[in-house]
């Protein structure tokens, strides 16, 4: 013991003084300096341009190929492409790396793809007095032409305060898929409301168990039904403040709906990604309400549910009984122009051409593109791949009605689903009793970080 | 008896302490690593008690990064997790570890015991990513190669096998599979230092394999052991790796929070909060030191004999 | 006293031999059926590993289809991952040996001013969560423009209080202070006590050390994630993130031309920890030589 004290003499304070000196100098030397001055043309603090520099462009490893169909369109742009995860599966690696050179006051790439659609909620705010990272889109840097052409609705989750941050690359509008081989067989109408759904739910429970109607293992579950539902579980009305009201009339009717066909098993709560639903289901779905991208993950699809060529059929969502039709989403990417960019114009004419060109939205994107018009060229030439049993309009129509009421913050709302809800479904419990639980879960998550409920 | 065969007794007997020779050389040979200690160990550790005292715009902040890690509704089932967790994982690493070393060593045919080795240690080999593949279909009863374990229990799907209060165990199995072959391959080692003659002296006194083990060779491994102690509590109580994995595979059914570290690395990237971060590290920090105490003491770890 | 010359086996008679087989046998079962499962994956195709019984054997032709897909990945991405990775494992090895059996040595048979200090130092800095360390690290790096470079991963690597305190622990309880005593009395300088006495006695420990120090930065993660911008730069365990997220199961939306299915990560994990497995099946040898260098004269 006489060892440890021996520890603490006067030298060893002396060293460990002039350690913590260089400690908080490099506190200081941390803090960027803002390089640079006056808020610019566009609605932000620039930097210097250089309509020369090259610019740097992070994408996940599916839009790698897009940045091949920019450089060959326009060669005389200097790109270089980093590939990263795309911030996928909850890695939140976008939002680490600029924080980092955020920190650093250094480094950022100057155009950015995002798998996920609530990166605006940080990107558009300053962190720790550094300048926001996404550069402001509607104060003049994209032409408003451009803006106007995206699906409408479609920037909300880009959009914060009134501007623009980001521009979107594909919508994930909810709709739903139902096999039209079986249903005619059985001899069922397809449901034009969730009334007339869950009735059919019923039905087909009593009739042909072991086929199913839907799903509610997913993370996403929320999204497709309550979001569909115009369920007040989400109401971001501002960068730091978000209402949740989860015991509403219209959450309640939702939870109701799910409870009954939970029970009586056509809508299990297993996830449409796991071995299970394979094993359990191929060749059992009826329907299924869920996004428009399920038609290539899971549908047509040799690794999942493997459905036959003419089976499967769309149809416009559901809407409740007297209410006006309105739907969720699941997914969406988004495209970020950094603030910090020394070559804006090259960074907007890349971002413009990735999200709206025929090259690459129409030809090559395997998600509906968020740009009306390649949209419709989209699902043309979905359409002649001779695949779907009906016609693909209820996507276009189901890209306009997506609810504005659940908004996109900061934290997750599949998260916290799939973390306070599904255990407790795999447990026995009602949605409807499950409620409040799911309220409290909500808003602490929110508080935490940094929004204000109200 | 020259001073050579003196020496080659057992180095467990004490000895007087040769004349203390303190020379400037030892600081050449101490340097790179010091070097090295300060600049990743010393002072990013100074840094984050400066950050876990201050706020985010550098002003000083007293205990309110504290106060606020520790109201946060998540710390407190974080702690009961980890708390739950490292109690299974000590006993598991400490016990089954050493038995495990003891027995390979004994184990005489040495293509047997090498091949044993390599069985233990394949799974430390496997990290980060492909772990998820791995334990998402382990954990499912569908798909399942130990399926029928699975169903035994009760289980039917994946999600009944991860419910909270299962996570525990299951993290402590995971962590086990994958860490016990390194500390195996290390008490394999120390164990093979011990003298033969030591051990075929007391089989000649009449001792059986398990006296052998608990009275020759475990006192031996005390050094050994104790810093396995440690680094299995640091390890413990920075539970990390498990729960994210688990987390990915199971699409956040498991929570991205679930551990005080995972808690800490949320601060930091995602709601940008590095000093509640250093806050939560800090306290880390604190309760591995006061267990590791124990072990350091008990265990002589300081001692050069 | 006779019956005690039947005992010359490892573990005693028939009883105690069934005794540790059995718990042989179940540990071996529990540590080998994962991975067993694991190279069978690699060679079945998506649909197979979901519907397939767990331990049936896949198609040739599958494993061909797995092996294209991975190494089509972006390119050949994987090929420059590995590689990356054993640059950067190699870089630290070299550093950290250089840097941590000197090191232990001096702590352990030599007395100086500050050992018991640095003893603990150690100890604590080992015990702080990586998350606190992330940050600073990345800050001092970056304020000598070291971000991006092979050396920012290095050197952080190649701090490793671990393997100093492996080689401490060895050299206090195997090396006899007697000998060096003896080296000392016949007339050795410290440095020579070190290379011509106490480091042909270390083999073990260095081999030990070598190979820990090799496989920690193979499967570390999250230091080169934080340091290295460019994909190109990546070691495998970042890049394997990069393949989980193409992979629909783990990330829904990335269903596309760029898909990855299960059994490709299987692979990929697989070819992942080849390169570990051999390094550690030649690091077994010297641990097997220790058993008859600890404590030999000379």
């Amino acid at each position: 013991m006489g060892e440890i004290i021996r520890v603490f003499r006067p030298s060893r304070f002396v060293s460990a003084a002039g350690a913590l000196a260089v400690v908080l100098a490099l506190a200081a030397c941390g803090g960027g300096k803002d390089a640079g001055s006056s808020t610019g043309s566009y609605g932000f603090p620039q930097v210097a341009q250089d309509d020369k520099a090259e610019i740097t462009v992070w994408v996940d490893a599916d839009r790698s190929g897009a940045v091949d169909v920019f450089k060959k369109a326009n060669p005389d742009v200097p790109v270089k492409v980093v590939t990263y995860d795309g911030s996928a599966n909850g890695s939140n690696s976008f939002r680490t790396k600029m924080q980092l050179f955020d920190r650093a006051g250094s480094g950022w790439p100057d155009v950015v793809f995002s798998s996920q659609n609530n990166d605006a909620a940080w990107a558009s705010q300053k962190s720790n007095g550094k300048q926001a990272f996404a550069a402001v889109l509607n104060a003049g840097l994209v032409p408003k032409a451009t803006l106007d052409g995206f699906t409408p609705g479609s920037l909300n989750p880009c959009t914060v305060d009134g501007k623009v941050y980001c521009l979107r690359n594909d919508l994930a509008q909810v709709v739903l898929w139902y096999n039209k081989t079986l249903l005619t067989k059985f001899g069922y109408a397809v449901p034009t409301t969730w009334e007339e759904y869950q009735a059919l739910g019923e039905k087909v429970a009593r009739e042909h168990p072991g086929y199913i109607v839907g799903t509610v293992g997913d993370a996403f579950a929320p999204e497709i039904y309550f979001w569909a539902g115009k369920c007040q579980a989400n109401g971001i009305t501002g960068p730091t403040s978000v209402t949740v009201d989860t015991g509403s009339a219209q959450c309640q009717r939702v939870a109701g709906m799910l409870d009954t066909l939970i029970k009586n098993g056509t809508t299990p709560n297993i996830s449409v990604f796991t071995p299970e639903f394979v094993k359990k289901y191929s060749g059992k779905v009826l329907l299924m309400p869920g996004p428009d991208w399920y038609a290539g993950a899971i549908f047509n699809n040799p690794q999942s549910l493997n459905v036959p060529k003419g089976q499967l059929g769309v149809a416009a969502p559901l809407a409740w009984q007297g209410d006006t039709a309105a739907t969720g989403n699941v997914g969406g990417g988004t495209w970020f122009i950094s603030s910090h960019s020394k070559n804006l114009k090259a960074a907007e004419k890349f971002t413009q051409f990735i999200t709206t060109a025929d090259d690459y939205q129409v030809n090559l994107a395997p998600g509906y593109p968020a740009f009306a018009a390649a949209a419709e060229k989209w699902i043309t030439k979905q359409e002649s791949s001779g695949y779907y049993a009906t016609d693909l309009q209820p996507i276009v129509t189901a890209g306009t009605q997506i609810w504005d009421g659940w908004g996109s913050g900061v934290f997750s709302q599949e998260a916290i689903w799939a973390k306070t809800m599904t255990p407790a479904i795999a447990n026995g419990k009602s949605l409807v009793e499950l409620l409040p639980e799911w309220e409290t879960a909500i808003k602490n998550q929110a508080q935490v970080n940094g929004y204000t409920v109200q | 008896m020259t001073a050579v065969e003196q020496a080659v007794r057992p180095a467990a007997v004490t000895r007087p302490r040769p004349p203390g020779r303190r020379s400037a050389v030892s600081y050449g040979f101490i340097g790179l690593y010091t070097a090295l200690t300060v600049a990743f160990g010393i002072l990013p550790a100074l840094y984050a008690v400066y950050l876990a005292f201050t706020d985010g715009t550098g002003r000083f902040a007293g205990l309110g990064n504290f106060t606020k890690v520790i109201g946060d509704f998540r710390f407190r089932p974080a702690v009961g997790h980890v708390a739950y967790f490292l109690l299974l994982w000590l006993i598991a690493l400490v016990v089954l570890v050493t038995v495990l070393a003891i027995v390979v060593h004994a184990v005489r045919l040495r293509w047997l015991g090498s091949t044993l080795r390599l069985i233990f240690y394949l799974p430390r080999a496997l990290a980060g990513a492909s772990r998820v593949l791995l334990w998402l279909f382990l954990l499912d009863p569908t798909a399942s190669p130990v399926a029928g374990l699975l169903r035994l229990l009760g289980y039917d799907s994946f999600v009944e096998v991860i419910v909270p209060g299962h996570l525990p165990p299951i993290f402590a199995i995971i962590a086990f599979w994958t860490g016990a072959g390194g500390w195996i391959v290390i008490m394999y080692g120390a164990l093979n230092n011990i003298s033969t003659e030591v051990i075929e002296a007391a089989r000649i006194d009449g001792a059986g394999p398990i006296q052998i083990a608990w009275r020759i060779q475990l006192p031996m491994l005390r050094k050994w052991i104790s810093y396995m102690g440690i680094m299995s509590l640091a390890a413990g109580t920075q539970l990390f790796v498990e729960p994210q994995l688990l987390s990915q595979a199971s699409n956040a059914i498991v929570p991205n929070d679930y551990s005080l570290n995972q808690l800490a690395y949320q601060y930091a990237f995602q709601q940008n909060d590095f000093n509640g971060a250093a806050a939560i590290s800090l306290l880390l920090l604190v309760i591995a030191l006061a267990l590791s105490a124990v072990f350091v003491l008990r265990g002589g770890l300081f001692e050069t004999d | 006293m006779t019956v005690m010359t039947d005992r010359r086996t490892g573990l005693g008679g028939w009883s105690g031999r069934t005794i540790t087989g059995v718990v042989l046998g179940i540990f071996v079962l529990f540590f080998v059926i994962p991975i067993v499962w694991l190279l069978l994956a690699t060679t079945k195709s998506a649909h197979g590993l979901i519907v397939d019984h767990p331990f049936a054997p896949g198609r040739l032709a599958d494993l061909r289809t797995n092996w294209d897909q991975l190494f089509a990945f972006q390119d050949g991405a994987v090929t420059t991952w590995v590689a990356n990775s054993a640059v950067y494992a190699l870089g630290a090895l070299v550093i950290t040996l250089a840097a941590s059996i000197p090191a232990g040595y001096a702590l352990a048979l030599t007395r100086f001013r500050f050992r018991r200090a640095l003893l603990i130092l150690t100890l604590i800095v080992m015990l702080i969560p990586n998350t606190a360390l992330v940050l600073p690290i990345f800050l001092e790096l970056n304020s000598v423009g070291l971000i991006g470079s092979p050396l920012s991963v290095i050197l952080p690597m190649s701090f490793f209080p671990f393997g100093v305190y492996l080689t401490y622990i060895y050299f206090t309880t195997s090396i006899p202070r007697d000998l060096l005593a003896a080296a000392r009395i016949d007339g050795c300088t410290e440095l020579q006590v070190f290379t011509k006495v106490a480091l042909p006695l270390a083999a073990p420990i260095v081999a030990l050390v070598a190979f820990f120090s090799f496989v920690q930065s193979w499967n570390n993660f999250f230091l080169p994630f934080v340091m290295l911008p460019s994909s190109d730069g990546y070691p495998i365990q970042v890049g394997l993130t990069s393949l989980l997220a193409s992979t629909p199961a783990f990330n829904p939306s990335s269903a596309g031309t760029q898909s990855v299915q299960l059994p490709t990560l299987a692979l990929a994990t697989v070819i992942s920890v080849l390169p570990v497995l051999i390094v550690f099946l030649f690091a077994q040898r010297f641990l097997i030589t220790g058993l008859t260098a600890g404590g030999t004269k000379e």
